[in-house]
């Protein structure tokens, strides 16, 4: 039977009686709940203010967006046009597939390359691995110039070609640091174990690092594809506007605030500042799709190696 | 931490002296390429053998245009004529660099215009296309790379040291141009001295004009609320005090409507009518910079007046071009500064404001004196840019030139139907009237950037509303005779190209916090001063030495 007194003693700290819960699971006063409500509800609208106001806008004509400043929340008369003049042509769908593709293929490349480094980096009998190590951090501290870069790939004989976008980029040491910094963490017995049943390093990398490291590899992948997503100055540099990805295509509708005067002279008269904002909806749709399927991998593995034990 | 400095170097200190070490030395090898200027001199253009001006006999304008450079207008597109025999390459390749203006183009096998254009050509045109923001990394990167383009565009800000990369890398054009030698390329010789002049350096022809109507205009008015004020148009304003009385007229604040309203002030129609001289002022070989003269002063203080009474709308000298063009579309403010150009086309003035609405009409704005005499306006728009060729051998050359005057094909020919609008049928067809109508697919299909590697003069050309064609032919007609030339826009100066802008930037900062009220005309005066002090007049020198050439 619970006591008065014992009670006003947990409330002190130095002894708590069974039937008392803490203070985060009472179930909340009404007054209180109504302001978390309201607190809630205004965050997500300023949230969601802007998103709606670039879809909207997308949505609409010139006079429209004139007349409300330039963001319109509610079009009166919607039209895809801008969408239409996007997706026109082919242009865009095309850049679309070379974005996937790269991104792809270069996210696959570089967590090979990433994982397998940082791997070799936690050998401690490696021959050179500080030295290895160090010419990779070196790259965090020095980049070598737009020319120097542009030169390199230039001998390489990848100037205008998908290569281009990917080799010059395919090891972060920022990532390679994250990885091995995971990999020493784990259980080291675990893989003496292993190596004393007669597994090679191989096997182990790929039977026991692996699976452990999932987290991480969501993490460090999830860096990759974004970074391969987003890339445009590369694209900019390398490749002739046939082979540029999606970044560089929409790039261009958004540039499309240049003088009028020198615009196409084509009679199609979309409003510049509804293809923008369609180009902004574009390009969130794919981390919108990806994302939720990663979110728990990344609220766990962003704080991978930043914690140890 | 050690009390006792360490005697050899950390591990730390170490790293960073190898870095700036290493940095030496790439920057000396990588920059030796860039050109660090030790013996550029201001050139002058006036020593060129200029191209022999010869007009074509094409299609006959419904409105002519003039001598001194008025272009012509036409309601309709006229019955095309060839202008190009022969194909000008035989099974060749020719390569470029250029800007990109909006998005990219269907790509080669899936664009019937590019097909066409090539299949008239004779051969293939490779073209890397850059958008303009990015020109300057990309060029200067192929520059370091080595392999120059046959055609490069030079947009004015990519090459700093523009004289010493022509005279290095750049072909002479003066023994296949000057003079009577460009009657072999009939389309280049059609185009107008006033464009040429700006092709010259170093006394050389050194590239080809890319031509526009040579004026920037001044600006854009909202006819109906002028009219709604009882001002038919803005030539019929007297002078500044009746400008002022027009701009409180059409301030009314609880209607959220303003007189003015435009990014950094749009001083240009000010200074139209206060007379400031084109950037330099030339008396007899004596240079004055724009911001030295006692207009330029009058100017801003008459900016500032009207900015202190509210004319202005507050903050609007901060908004993006996409908000000034929104406010004037929707009539919140009734004058701003854009350019002429900004009125025609499927997306300009002379559509949007009615389209936003049907009472409104703009029109350019057409500047008076502010002491009632005329204004004078500015030739600031002369060229959109000029293109280079690549040091080669004559027949080489030849070719190139033959490329570029099919690219430079006349308004009215069938080159320019074909290069402007595409292939006849996928890309456009013509209506009873002979205008080409374009489909869905032109816009990508004509995206690829022919006429910012080769143009003709231009013309005033909407067929949708003949009233657009007569306003805008009526703007040029009434701008072009009062404007004046920069007589510094066709010299160099090596001081200017390395620190013109930035020595330059305090003096315009002076003057916009003078207009907002926040600065003084004494402090205007000693931005003024310091220029002079920290390079302007080592500018002013390097040109007056050219002009005296």
């Amino acid at each position: 039977m619970a006591n008065p007194s014992s009670t006003l003693v947990a409330g002190l700290g130095r002894l708590k009686p069974k039937d008392t819960r803490p203070v985060w699971m009472e179930k909340p006063k009404p007054a209180v709940q109504v302001a978390k409500t309201i607190a809630l509800v205004i965050i997500c609208f300023l949230a969601l203010y802007p998103l709606l106001a670039v879809l909207a806008t997308s949505l609409s004509s010139q006079s429209e967006i004139a007349n409300n400043n330039g963001l319109v929340l509610f079009p009166k008369e919607p039209t895809f046009a801008a969408y239409q003049t996007i997706f026109a042509g082919g242009v865009v769908t095309d850049a679309l597939i070379r974005s996937l593709l790269i991104t792809t293929v270069g996210t696959a490349l570089s967590l090979v390359v990433t994982v397998a480094m940082a791997y070799g980096l936690t050998r401690r009998d490696l021959v050179g691995g500080r030295f290895f190590l160090m010419t990779a951090l070196f790259t965090m501290l020095f980049s070598p110039g737009i020319i120097p870069s542009f030169l390199m790939v230039k001998e390489l004989g990848l100037l205008d070609s998908y290569a281009a976008l990917v080799l010059p980029t395919l090891m972060s040491a920022f990532n390679l640091v994250v990885v091995r910094s995971f990999f020493m963490n784990l259980p080291q017995e675990l893989f003496e174990a292993a190596k004393i049943d007669g597994a090679g390093d191989f096997r182990i990398l790929v039977q026991m690092v692996l699976p452990l490291s999932r987290g991480v590899l969501a993490v460090v992948g999830l860096f990759y594809a974004v970074g391969y997503w987003n890339a445009f100055f590369n694209a900019m540099l390398y490749l002739n506007d046939d082979k540029w990805p999606l970044s560089m295509i929409l790039r261009q509708y958004v540039l499309l605030g240049q003088p009028m005067g020198d615009s196409a002279v084509a009679e199609i008269a979309v409003p510049s500042q509804a293809i923008q904002m369609a180009v902004v909806v574009i390009s969130l749709i794919p981390i919108v799709i990806v994302f939720p399927f990663l979110q728990r991998y990344f609220t766990k593995g962003v704080l991978t190696g930043a914690i140890k034990g | 931490m050690n009390a006792v400095p360490s005697a050899g170097p950390s591990r730390r200190n170490f790293l960073s002296v190898a870095g700036i070490g290493a940095l030496a030395l790439f920057s000396g090898g990588v920059l030796a390429g860039c050109g660090q200027r030790t013996t550029s001199v201001a050139s002058n253009a006036s020593e060129a053998l200029l191209p022999t001006h010869m007009p074509l006999q094409a299609a006959a304008a419904d409105i002519p245009g003039t001598a001194q450079g008025v272009p012509s207008a036409f309601y309709k597109y006229p019955a095309p004529f060839r202008s190009v025999q022969t194909a000008p390459l035989k099974g060749g390749k020719i390569t470029a660099i250029t800007n990109l203006f909006g998005t990219a183009p269907n790509a080669r096998a899936d664009n019937p215009a590019w097909q066409a254009i090539e299949a008239r050509l004779g051969g293939q045109v490779d073209i890397t296309s850059v958008s303009s923001d990015d020109y300057a990394t990309k060029f200067n990167t192929i520059i370091a790379g080595g392999e120059l383009p046959d055609l490069m565009l030079n947009d004015g800000a990519a090459v700093p040291n523009i004289v010493e990369f022509l005279q290095a890398k750049c072909a002479d054009l003066t023994p296949l141009l000057g003079g009577d030698k460009i009657k072999d390329y009939p389309n280049l010789a059609a185009i107008p001295e006033v464009f040429w002049k700006q092709t010259v350096q170093a006394g050389k022809l050194y590239s080809l004009p890319i031509p526009r109507n040579l004026t920037g205009g001044s600006g854009f008015v909202n006819q109906t609320l002028l009219e709604n004020v009882g001002i038919k148009s803005t030539e019929d304003i007297k002078d500044k005090d009746d400008f002022y009385r027009v701009a409180k007229e059409l301030t009314n604040p609880s209607k959220n409507q303003w007189a003015l309203g435009s990014t950094k002030f749009g001083l240009t129609m000010l200074h139209h009518m206060f007379r400031t001289p084109n950037v330099w002022k030339n008396d007899g070989g004596k240079l004055t910079r724009a911001f030295e003269t006692d207009e330029y002063m009058a100017a801003i203080e008459f900016a500032a007046k009207l900015y202190k009474d509210g004319l202005y709308v507050p903050g609007s000298e901060g908004w993006t071009k996409s908000q000034m063009v929104n406010s004037f579309i929707s009539g919140k403010v009734a004058m701003i500064y854009d350019g002429l150009p900004a009125y025609i086309g499927p997306t300009g003035y002379g559509r949007s404001i009615p389209a936003a609405n049907k009472a409104n009409k703009a029109v350019p704005f057409i500047p008076v004196g502010h002491d009632g005499g005329k204004a004078q306006t500015w030739l600031d728009n002369i060229t959109f840019g000029t293109v280079m060729l690549k040091k080669a051998d004559e027949t080489k050359l030849k070719e190139v030139l033959a490329v570029a005057n099919f690219l430079a094909a006349p308004f009215g020919s069938e080159e320019y139907l074909l290069l402007n609008y595409g292939a006849e049928g996928a890309d456009y067809t013509l209506d009873a009237s002979g205008n080409p109508v374009v489909t869905d697919r032109a816009l990508l299909d004509n995206a690829v950037p022919w006429k910012y590697l080769a143009a003709p003069q231009q013309v005033v050309y909407d067929p949708s509303d003949k009233d657009i064609v007569d306003v805008m032919h009526n703007a040029y007609s009434k701008l072009i005779p009062l404007g004046v030339e920069d007589p510094c826009g066709t010299l160099f100066s090596p001081t200017n190209a390395s620190k013109g802008a930035k020595l330059g930037q305090p003096v315009s900062d002076a003057a916009t916090a003078v207009i907002a009220g926040r600065g003084t005309m004494d402090a205007l005066k000693t931005a003024v001063a310091d220029w002079k002090k920290n390079g302007g007049d080592t500018i002013r020198g390097e040109y007056e030495s050219a002009l005296a050439k």
